[in-house]
């Protein structure tokens, strides 16, 4: 190492804890928009590739960026609810694969998706280990959910109390675990998967209880008219579904009417898309087609902006930090006046001596650049991971 | 000092997480018979007429379970999860599916195309307070009887078939067509079968015959009779008060009563025919046994053979 | 002999104040030991700034070992500073943050007209085991006692084998056995080497260790 090197390096050494604070100012002044642009750029990515696997939403008229967001994310406040019919109009175009959703309810803080057996099949989601759901009451957990609540197939999950709908309450429904999804890396990772039937059963909407036309019944029968049995309030209904009496559940009134939070829209190609989206196009159309990818461009436009203003503001506290470094550099070099006259005097040359100075400037820039790199390494290797984990899961 | 930058970097790529296996996702192209379950013995029979080698039919309920009242197991629904198509039989009859999880792109309703055709009846149904909700109608559910629902059910299967496996169409509308030929055959006999009764009141053991009644125009009354067992005195008792209203003097049963009930019938002057729903396994192929179903019905009511 | 160095008619101002130190005449022979004393304030570190070619005068000549450095550049004068003198300042002016041993071949790693071989190592680590100082080669200067400075300054003065040797009160505030230490040290080098020494000093006790005592009061016109 040159002469100015090593004094410049050994002088660094000997004061670890100013060069640290410089070295630490000026990779987080670095790093800071950086890896804030990274970060963006990677929640951009994982935003924009889970719309890019959900085409097309269909709910509710209303804010198309909350009905995404839950269709996408199973945010705990599902948007206003559409019927089933709905569905059935979606598939009937025969444009689409599609597959509903019903959300807004929770076991231990995780959301409950009802849906379909061909959202796996759509999501490329493969089950680790049990199998799909086949009947009423039966769940399939995602990795992380599995893992937080411990739960293995075989074990049982309870649907948590509320009220949801507008109706007056909603069971608490004993599920059964049959099966474990395989990690995703997605929001799927953290939900409890059932069939749609199973979720109206937990919204109280399905329910079983004993057959009233049987003799013995008579204690939960309120009247008789001829073959129609009119049931008393206090007749039990079975809070978990068993072989037993899987048989014994059903749902009153028409399947037609009973509600979703969204449809989601899978179609082949650009026509497809476009023939769906034209058929809802009526002013008076109580439903709306979202494109997920448009609705994600605008979040991600305003994301930008606030990002814009905080690469700012980081610019600015950059400058000061800078600035104030300077500073310290500045009023060093007049605290080492006698050490500079020393080495004039023993015969440095002014550029040597200006070396040694600089060469704690590099070093110090060249440090600071190098632990911004370090950092910016890490964020981009484990920026999506936490993404995930904390940001979607 | 100076090994510090490389430690860090060595440290950031040991840690990297190890690249996922990508999962494979199902060949849908996948050169083998199509797999197709189905719900009751007349589908089965459709699909293997109509599908022939390119298609594997599956009816797994046990032999000795009506299969509008069976429930299978969570493997056996795993089973029909993982098949190409379901066919449903549609109108209520396979309750079952309402209550599973199977893949919404494989099921097949195949009564869609005459759902307006239906026949819903009074069945006891239940509600839950003065103004609470509650069970619409049953619907009757054996639509194969009438031979020309069990031609547009038929023709149902072969479009499922043709979706499914396009490659194959031409065979499957071939053999469809032929099956249609020969449930119209099957009509044309009943037809002229139920001339010869149309007017006379008659019996069904169960409310199963519904849509038989109402192709040929049959005046039916049913019982709930099991044709395993000796009716109970009281059911003898309201028998006897029907006829009074209603003189029949015939009655199908679904499978062959005992006999037994033969003779208390026969002294009522009510004469037992088998018409057997065939919906699972039959002694024959169904449509044989829908042919034996009317040679019987016309071996009963052959001109020139008294009325007993 | 020849003269280590020699002023003649030399006149120096500091700049902006009121001190003038004039020096009619002055000659150092090469190998003399040479002590310079005098009142405070009278000259006596300008005297070796100008002799070492750190201060220019304003008239005059100062030639040492040979060389007019009252007509050299800066550089030419830092060079020659570098090759060929030695120089013990009063403070001793350490780097803190340098080992005793990096402190001692500061000159090598400053100058690159002196090569840091392994020669010059050797050199260091000898110096350094001679005043005592061996086992504390990897030490700041800040872990060191005041008389364990002093020595760690003169062994950078000789480390570069100087063939003028210019000490600004080298024993100030040693206690007497380290004193005589350090001028032992010098004194050996001097005689070994053929080197010259000049040496500023107020301790009277000392003066009759050199071959020369010069007296500023006599001397000079230093006026303040």
């Amino acid at each position: 190492m040159s002469g100015p090197a090593f004094l410049a390096w050994r002088y660094l050494l000997h004061h670890r804890i100013k060069t640290a604070i410089l070295v630490i100012s000026i990779a987080l002044i670095v790093f800071l928009p950086i890896g804030l642009r990274v970060l963006v750029d990677q929640s951009a990515r994982e935003l924009t590739a889970r719309a890019d696997l959900t085409p097309l939403v269909v709910g509710a008229r209303g804010s198309a960026l909350e009905l995404v967001l839950a269709s996408l994310y199973f945010e705990p406040e599902p948007p206003e609810p559409i019927s089933q019919r709905e569905f059935e109009r979606v598939r009937r175009t025969g444009l689409v694969e599609a597959v509903p959703l019903h959300l807004g309810f929770e076991t231990r803080g995780r959301p409950i998706v009802g849906t379909t057996l061909d959202y796996f099949a759509l999501r490329g989601l493969r089950v680790a280990t049990g199998r799909a759901m086949a009947v009423l009451g039966e769940c399939v957990v995602g990795a992380r959910a599995a893992r937080e609540f411990g739960v293995a197939p075989g074990d049982t999950l309870v649907s948590s109390p509320q009220t949801v709908f507008q109706l007056a309450g909603v069971y608490p429904l004993k599920m059964k675990v049959v099966g474990v999804l395989a990690p995703n890396h997605s929001a799927d990772d953290g939900a409890v998967f059932v069939d749609v039937k199973t979720a109206w059963v937990i919204g109280g909407l399905g329910h079983g209880h004993r057959d009233l036309a049987e003799p013995g019944a008579d204690a939960d029968v309120a009247a008789r008219e001829g073959s129609r049995i009119t049931a008393k309030a206090s007749v039990v209904e079975y809070n978990e579904i068993t072989p037993e009496n899987l048989a014994s559940f059903h749902f009153h009134g028409d399947v037609g009417d009973l509600p979703l939070s969204a449809v989601l829209a899978f179609p082949p190609d650009e026509r497809a898309r476009a023939l769906l989206l034209g058929r809802y196009q009526a002013p008076d159309e109580a439903v709306q087609v979202v494109r997920s990818t448009a609705v994600m461009d605008e979040l991600l436009e305003t994301v930008l902006t606030v990002e814009s203003y905080a690469v700012a503001a980081i610019g600015v506290v950059g400058a000061a930090t800078l600035a104030t470094a300077a500073l310290v550099f500045l009023l060093s070099i007049r605290l080492r006046r006698r050490e500079i006259e020393t080495l004039h005097k023993i015969g440095a040359s002014r550029p040597r001596v200006a070396a040694v100075l600089l060469s704690e400037v590099v070093a110090v820039a060249v440090l600071g650049v190098g632990l911004a790199g370090l950092l910016t390494l890490g964020v981009s290797r484990f920026g999506e991971a936490a993404i995930r984990r904390f940001l979607l899961s | 000092m100076r090994w510090l930058p490389v430690a860090l970097l060595a440290l950031a790529v040991a840690c990297s997480p190890a690249p996922e296996p990508e999962a494979s996702a199902p060949d849908p192209d996948d050169a083998g018979p199509l797999v197709v379950y189905v719900v009751n013995e007349p589908l089965r029979a459709m699909a293997e007429r109509i599908g022939g080698d390119a298609v594997e039919v599956h009816f797994p309920a046990p032999a000795d379970v009506d299969p509008s009242q069976w429930s299978p197991s969570a493997d056996t629904v795993a089973r029909y999860q993982n098949a190409d198509l379901v066919l449903r039989s549609g109108a209520g009859y396979d309750a079952w599916i309402d209550r599973a999880t199977l893949r919404e792109r494989a099921l097949v309703d195949t009564s869609a195309g005459y759902a307006d055709r239906l026949i819903h009846v009074e069945d006891p149904t239940h509600r839950h307070g003065p103004r609470g909700e509650h069970s619409h109608g049953a619907t009757a559910f054996t639509t194969w009887l009438d031979p020309t629902l069990a031609a547009l059910q038929a023709r149902a299967v072969a479009e499922a078939l043709s979706t499914a496996r396009p490659d194959a169409s031409a065979e499957f509308e071939l053999r469809a067509a032929g099956l249609e030929a020969e449930l119209e055959a099957l009509d044309r006999r009943l037809s002229a079968m139920a001339e010869r009764i149309a007017d006379e009141p008659i019996l069904y053991s169960h409310p199963l015959y519904d849509y038989l009644g109402r192709r040929y125009g049959l005046d039916g009354r049913s019982l709930h009779w099991e044709p395993d067992a000796i009716p109970p005195g009281p059911q003898w008792r309201a028998l006897e008060a029907l006829l009074r209203e209603h003189p029949a003097r015939l009655i199908l049963w679904e499978a062959d009563p005992l006999p037994e009930t033969t003779r208390r019938l026969t002294e009522l002057g009510i004469e037992s025919v088998v018409f057997a729903p065939c919906s699972n396994r039959c002694a024959a192929d169904w449509l044989a046994a829908m042919q034996a179903n009317a040679a019987r019905l016309e071996a009963a009511r052959s001109p020139g053979r008294p009325i007993r | 002999m020849a003269a280590a160095t020699r002023l003649r008619d030399v006149v120096f101002r500091y700049p902006g104040g009121d001190f003038e130190l004039r020096i009619p005449e002055l000659r150092v022979d090469r190998g003399e030991q040479v002590a310079v004393i005098g009142p405070s304030g009278s000259g006596k570190t300008t005297l070796l700034h100008l002799v070492a070619g750190i201060a220019l005068p304003e008239a005059g000549v100062v030639e040492t070992a040979d060389v007019d450095l009252s007509r050299s550049g800066d550089a030419a004068r830092r060079s020659f500073r570098a090759r060929r003198l030695g120089l013990v300042f009063q403070e001793f002016e350490l780097l803190e943050y340098l080992s005793v041993l990096d402190n001692i071949l500061l000159p090598y790693r400053m100058n690159p007209v002196l090569r840091l071989d392994a020669a010059a190592r050797e050199r260091a680590q000898v110096l350094a085991a001679g005043v005592g100082l061996r086992d504390k080669l990897a030490r700041t200067p800040a872990r060191l006692s005041h008389g364990e400075r002093q020595r760690a300054a003169l062994c950078r003065a000789l480390v570069t084998e100087p063939e003028l040797l210019l000490a600004d009160e080298p024993t100030g505030n040693l206690d007497p056995a380290n004193k005589e230490r350090a001028l032992d040290a010098l004194f050996a080098y001097c005689e070994r080497a053929g080197a010259t020494l000049l040496t500023v000093t107020h301790d009277y006790e000392l003066l009759p260790r050199f071959g020369r005592v010069i007296d500023f009061k006599t001397l000079g016109e230093g006026s303040a």
